[in-house]
């Protein structure tokens, strides 16, 4: 899934590492997520949104063509 | 932080447990002969698990140790260890390798009821003791490569 983390993330002075540890997952993760490789959980999709003071839908870009599993 | 702490403390204490039931199952692989005799088993095994479970102990203590006196140390382990990411895949290669510790002890079954009616020779001692050691360390093999493919490509 598309997001913005990178981009908020350095807007806010944040290193991978420290962003991990606000939100209490591993710097890995961070990157996974970052890459688009990784979708959080609810509770992390939060954690991220409420660390950057933003809704969900804004940090992270759903997109209904991307996730069609038929 | 304080749930933090919490887990760390429970973790220091099963390292004590550790401790404690290894040097119990050590001192009585040493004094059993003496106190019973002839034991049908060899003493060393008993004593050998005791010294396993010291180790698994000392470990215990060691790495968690270390965390209580540092908090951002605790921080951090605590985040890799619940690091939801990590879970799902550890989930993912416990699921590969059960599949195939399950087909190789299949497998062993399958050959054991063969030969009972005659149609695949026996096992020797030898070889049933490498099929039984590939049971346990291809599977392990299939864990751990899973989990290093899987944090580079996901």
């Amino acid at each position: 899934m598309k997001n913005r983390l990178e981009e908020l993330r350095t807007q806010n002075g944040l290193t991978q590492q420290e962003l991990a540890e606000r939100v209490e997952v591993s710097r890995q993760t961070i990157i996974s997520l970052e890459r688009g490789r990784y979708n959080p959980s609810i509770i992390l999709a939060f954690r991220l949104a409420r660390q950057f003071g933003v809704n969900v839908e804004e940090l992270f870009l759903f997109s209904e063509e991307e996730h069609n599993h038929e | 932080m304080s749930n933090q702490m919490n887990w760390i403390n429970r973790q220091i204490r099963l390292g004590w447990v550790f401790l404690a039931g290894g040097l119990v199952v050590a001192v009585a692989g040493i004094l059993l002969p003496r106190l019973v005799g002839d034991l049908s088993i060899d003493e060393r095994i008993i004593t050998g698990v005791g010294i396993l479970l010291l180790g698994i102990g000392t470990a215990y203590l060691t790495h968690y140790g270390a965390a209580r006196r540092d908090s951002q140390a605790a921080r951090r382990m605590i985040a890799e260890e619940h690091d939801e990411r990590m879970q799902i895949l550890r989930a993912q290669a416990g699921n590969r390798s059960y599949w195939v510790s399950a087909v190789m002890a299949y497998a062993g079954l399958m050959w054991v009821s063969f030969v009972e009616n005659g149609s695949l020779p026996p096992l020797s001692a030898d070889a049933l003791w490498y099929f039984l050691a590939a049971v346990v360390v291809l599977p392990f093999g299939i864990y751990a490569a899973s989990l290093m493919y899987d944090q580079v490509h996901s």
